[in-house]
């Protein structure tokens, strides 16, 4: 054969297997609203700059008539591109192709694209649509599973990892995208669980629908599962390429900076704040005040709303912004909250991205069902968080810091670099209502007029400790700024921490409570 | 939705007659006894209130079939003591007697399928 003849012969067959499942696949796939495999990896890449690897995989099954069963590319797509110049790793699960099934060399060629973005140091990406486990396989598709999961956390902190969920992922798969740091889910076509509403319905007797148990919106707004929720997949894909441009290649590199901006908005930061502590506003007005562009890209927006989180940009850095949101729970912690913190701090600190925090919570929730559900073990895992983070943490006390709550939310004690507090800011054990109910009982018990006794008490309570005076006079904060003066002063703490050292004593890994 | 329906908490102190509460001004939140106004997200709307559980109510913990009932009524058990075994999730389930008690009723029959929660027997 000339070289003429041979490259047709691989014209020939790179056709036959990017066709994947065929025509009438990818009929049903694109009318079922999704794009193809393919199609995706071209819309969240720049373009022409994916190179694709292990097209001419094939599986080695012979059982259960899967003997001679072309498969193209066994099912999944993997490769490499740049999304604005930036690099990754990416894999997209074919659903045309055998439902996307994995069996041992799909699993496989997933491992492998995964160890090049670890040697490589580049974040992986990967698109999760398949039906599951490829039974014919039997235990080979299990340990294709596991060698996965082994990776996913070996990774975890090395490499950003971004799972997109766009299809089912069911069973055993689920565990990939949520040892990942992000999930991103699409309204009608995520569908995530363990167990699927037909076994739910046999063992159980309980019926459910597919969307209710572990669809878009519930694994966003319920279960906390996903990070971002998007009405479509151009959507989803946006957001996607905005994440990747706060984050770094790798552990070992700062995000990539960008041209300084003033924030856009004209609005005075000091009037988001309602003077009455007990009056609501929405936190993320305030960050929009403060930070480049009036820029916030927030995370996790629909879970556990009471705690905000996201990135934002100071001066052309990322920083991740942890604050609580006056606008829901009256920003208490729970667990949820708690727990999305917590995560999210661990994240920007293995990823060399500083933490602002925002404080404005009257303390933990209180309830039966908080307790029940492990409120102390979960609440716990914040300040693990903020206590194991050696990131630059840069703290603003806005309004209310009371009790454990002021103590959680990166307080000097907890290792916090700068603490800042506006002249409202209450640092105290708890509200004066509470306080002074406790402190003055009996004299309020013993007034001819115990209601005028409680109002006087608290006013006198209110008076003396609801500020940031005392906290300023034992050096637990270290200057009370104006509102106005907020981003100049994070940008400055921000400026000299930059070489910021801590040397924390040798171990193998702590033990956090999770 | 009034106060009830949110939960109620009593202090010692009667610091707060509620946790939460809705009202057409809006949600309030009541922390350390300082009423916040707030939202209050749907998935705290449906959390359940805390029920005080009776041990004498002995209840499915998951949906099964009823395959032996080894207890009658008036008969004296002790803590730990097996009433009944439900087959569930494939196994056959034994129920353990959750304090010492003479058995007041068994209110259900071998061979029928119990949904979770179901009262199979009262001691007393």
């Amino acid at each position: 054969m000339t070289l003429g003849k041979k490259i047709q012969d691989l014209l020939a067959r790179v056709a036959r297997v990017t066709a994947g499942g065929g025509e009438k696949a990818i009929r049903k796939q694109v009318a079922s609203g999704k794009l193809t495999a393919r199609d995706r990896i071209r819309a969240i890449l720049d373009e022409d700059s994916f190179h694709e690897y292990d097209l001419f995989v094939e599986h080695k099954c012979k059982d259960f008539g899967m003997d001679g069963k072309q498969l193209a590319g066994d099912g999944v797509i993997t490769g490499t591109g740049t999304i604005e110049s930036f690099p990754v790793c990416i894999f997209a699960q074919d659903f045309t192709v055998a439902g996307g099934s994995l069996g041992l060399m799909h699993a496989r060629k997933i491992t492998k694209i995964m160890d090049h973005a670890m040697k490589l140091g580049v974040p992986l990406i990967g698109i999760n649509d398949s039906g599951g486990a490829r039974i014919q396989e039997g235990v080979n598709s299990l340990a294709g599973y596991g060698e996965i999961f082994y990776r996913n956390t070996l990774a975890s902190g090395v490499i950003p990892q971004i799972s997109v969920i766009l299809g089912p992922c069911a069973g055993g798969a689920v565990y990939s995208p949520a040892l990942t740091d992000f999930v991103f889910v699409v309204e009608g076509i995520s569908k995530m669980f363990i167990t699927g509403p037909e076994v739910i319905k046999t063992v159980l007797g309980e019926e459910i629908t597919m969307e209710d148990l572990g669809g878009a919106r519930v694994q966003a707004e319920i279960s906390g599962n996903a990070h971002f929720y998007a009405d479509s997949e151009a959507e989803c894909f946006a957001q996607i390429k905005r994440l990747v441009s706060y984050i770094p290649w790798n552990n070992r590199k700062k995000p990539n900076p960008f041209p300084p901006r003033p924030p856009r908005t004209g609005q005075l930061t000091a009037r988001i704040i309602p003077a009455e502590v007990n009056q609501p506003f929405d936190v993320r007005d305030l960050i929009r005040t403060i930070s480049d562009d009036s820029d916030f890209f927030e995370i996790q927006e629909h879970w556990a709303a009471n705690i905000v989180i996201g990135f934002a940009r100071l001066h052309g850095e990322t920083v991740g912004i942890v604050g609580n949101q006056p606008l829901v729970l009256a920003g208490v912690l729970d667990v949820d909250a708690s727990d999305k913190a917590a995560r999210f701090i661990r994240f920007c600190d293995a990823f060399n991205i500083p933490l602002v925090t925002l404080v404005d919570l009257p303390g933990y929730l209180p309830g039966a069902d908080q307790e029940h559900a492990g409120v102390i073990r979960h609440g716990a895992k914040i300040l693990y968080a903020y206590s194991e983070a050696t990131v630059p943490k840069v703290t603003v006390i806005l309004r209310k810091a009371y009790g454990g709550g002021y103590i959680a939310m990166c307080s000097r004690h907890l290792g916090a670099d700068f603490v800042f507090a506006w002249p409202s800011a209450e640092i105290a054990v708890m509200g004066s209502e509470g306080a002074a109910n406790i402190i003055f009982r009996k004299e309020i018990a013993a007034a001819d007029d115990p209601a005028a006794m409680r109002q006087l008490k608290i006013r006198e309570y209110s008076e003396k400790f609801a500020n940031p005076y005392i906290a300023a006079a034992n050096g637990h904060i270290d200057a009370v700024i104006q509102p106005e003066e907020t981003r100049e002063y994070l940008i400055h703490a921000l400026e000299v921490s930059q070489r910021k050292s801590e040397v924390r004593p040798e171990r193998k890994h702590g033990v956090p409570p999770f | 939705m009034d106060a009830e329906d949110l939960g109620q908490i009593h202090d010692p102190d009667k610091l707060s007659a509620y946790l939460a509460r809705s009202t057409d001004a809006g949600d309030n939140l009541c922390v350390d006894g300082t009423t916040y106004r707030t939202q209050l997200p749907p998935k705290f709307r449906r959390r359940k209130p805390y029920v005080l559980h009776d041990q004498r109510e002995v209840r499915a913990r998951i949906p099964g079939t009823i395959v032996r009932l080894l207890v009658r009524p008036g008969q004296e058990v002790e803590r730990g003591r097996q009433l009944l075994i439900v087959e569930a999730m494939k196994m056959q389930n034994a129920v353990l007697a959750p304090c010492a008690g003479r058995v007041k009723a068994i209110h259900v029959e071998v061979g029928q399928q119990v949904p979770k929660g179901t009262l199979l027997a009262e001691l007393e």
